[in-house]
């Protein structure tokens, strides 16, 4: 940790709650549709986020009756704040869905793995979601024409052979940019190795910046 | 050939890709290559009958060959078919969250048809009747899959009633627009009041209130 650390965090602090969520969301929005792999889901600040959307709504509704000129501009503002923060979390959800839906049965997995540690994969909403979708899905298999199949080939989820599990490209290339002090990094089946300070963009393989991503060392952009 | 109706199968899937519309269903190939994995199997089963049980590929090269090859088929088979389908629910999905009540429109291609049938023959005498009587280019389990997936889309939906989740994926830039009416669409409620929507008339609305009516069409953004 040196002086710039050090100043980061002073100056964290000094930034409200409000402005450093809507900096969060915006990056998790941001590297959530750049990233070819599904991120954990930000359970907290969702939470934050659509408490402070419902309040605004509230809000909106209160003031409408009131005819003052001044009040009314207000009211505009703040609606289009609303029109923007929406967007952002529709926009978000609508992403991750997409990726949930590409690559179901993989997300499945991945998310088993990740319920024991601090940072599910998916939220119980989207959980279900795949869950039930996965349910259909495979029911509509099964009745079109994987029904009268054989019975060794009637599984959907078979590895022997070709694996029939889908991955997203892990070693597919994004644009990062250091926001802390990384070091040396080192790519996994080249002689590649280079250091990212903070501060640096790079193109790299999603696999090997994918820690610091999660980690907050590092954004996509 | 083996695999030949398979191919041709994931082919008429890559075409869909490109298609605005879902193309009709394809239900002869599919029982098709249903009848080619069950043939294949009976087949395999034909083979391995003789050594019941103790089958050991390094004595019998030219079995183990044909069982390779049959297996392989089969499992071939089967990703195209599942291809093909995964293509088309995609599709129907796509349709799902952009708000278009898929079975409503194949009921209405149908009755268009039907009527078109009904005038052609009224014309040429009733030969043509019942020949493309259910041409509906949706097969039932598809039907039953759109039913069910709408159902759970809009329960997914329902626990983010404040975001409307199937909204426009355009970053908003104004909160305000302007209108035309392309439809009648009855009367709107807005905070600012209620709004009749008459045919050809132009408003400046808040988009958030008609946004749901310019997707189904009743309105026109003017930019």
């Amino acid at each position: 940790m040196d002086i710039d650390d050090l100043l980061a965090e002073v100056s964290a602090d000094a930034v409200p709650r409000e402005t450093r969520d809507l900096q969060e969301l915006t990056r998790a929005w941001v590297a959530e549709r750049v990233a070819p792999e599904l991120l954990p889901h930000p359970e907290a600040l969702m939470e934050r986020v659509l408490g402070r959307i419902r309040k605004q709504i509230e809000l909106v509704e209160d003031q409408t009756g009131n005819m003052d000129p001044r009040a009314n501009f207000t009211l505009i503002v703040v609606q289009t704040e609303l029109e923007r923060f929406k967007f952002l979390v529709r926009s978000f959800l609508r992403a991750r869905i997409k990726k949930i839906d590409t690559h179901p049965l993989h997300t499945l997995n991945q998310h088993a793995a990740s319920t024991a540690t601090s940072a599910p994969l998916l939220s119980t909403a989207e959980y279900q979601y795949l869950t039930q979708h996965q349910a259909l899905l495979s029911q509509h298999y099964a009745t079109s024409f994987l029904g009268q199949f054989p019975a060794a080939l009637q599984q959907l989820d078979d590895t022997t052979g070709i694996s029939m599990v889908d991955k997203p490209d892990e070693d597919a290339a994004v644009f990062c940019r250091a926001l802390r002090e990384v070091g040396e990094v080192f790519v996994e089946g080249t002689e590649k190795r280079f250091e990212i300070k903070r501060g640096d963009v790079w193109v790299v393989r999603w696999s090997v910046v994918r820690d610091w991503v999660r980690s907050g060392d590092v954004e996509l952009i | 050939m083996y695999g030949e109706i398979a191919n041709k199968l994931v082919q008429h899937a890559k075409r869909t890709q490109s298609l605005a519309h879902l193309p009709p269903y394809q239900t002869e190939m599919i029982r098709a290559v249903t009848r080619e994995v069950r043939d294949l199997d009976k087949d395999v089963a034909a083979i391995l009958e003789p050594f019941a049980g103790s089958f050991d590929p390094s004595t019998e090269p030219a079995s183990a060959c044909a069982l390779l090859v049959n297996h392989l088929c089969m499992r071939r088979n089967k990703r195209c078919l599942l291809a093909y389908h995964r293509v088309r629910s995609d599709k129907l999905e796509e349709l799902c969250w952009s708000g278009i009540d898929v079975l409503e429109r194949q009921q209405q291609q149908q009755q268009q048809q039907q009527q078109q049938q009904a005038n052609k023959a009224g014309g040429e005498g009733t030969a043509t009747m019942g020949v493309d009587g259910n041409s509906s280019s949706l097969s039932p389990e598809e039907e039953e899959y759109v039913r069910q997936y709408s159902d759970l889309l809009s329960a997914y939906k329902g626990q983010w009633t404040d975001i409307d989740l199937t909204g426009s994926l355009e970053p908003p830039k104004d909160l305000f627009i302007d209108v035309r009416v392309l439809k009648d669409a009855g009367e709107i409620q807005t905070e600012y009041g209620a709004i009749t929507l008459t045919k050809n008339s132009q408003f400046y609305v808040r988009q958030g209130d008609v946004e749901r009516l310019i997707s189904q069409g009743y309105l026109q953004r003017l930019s």
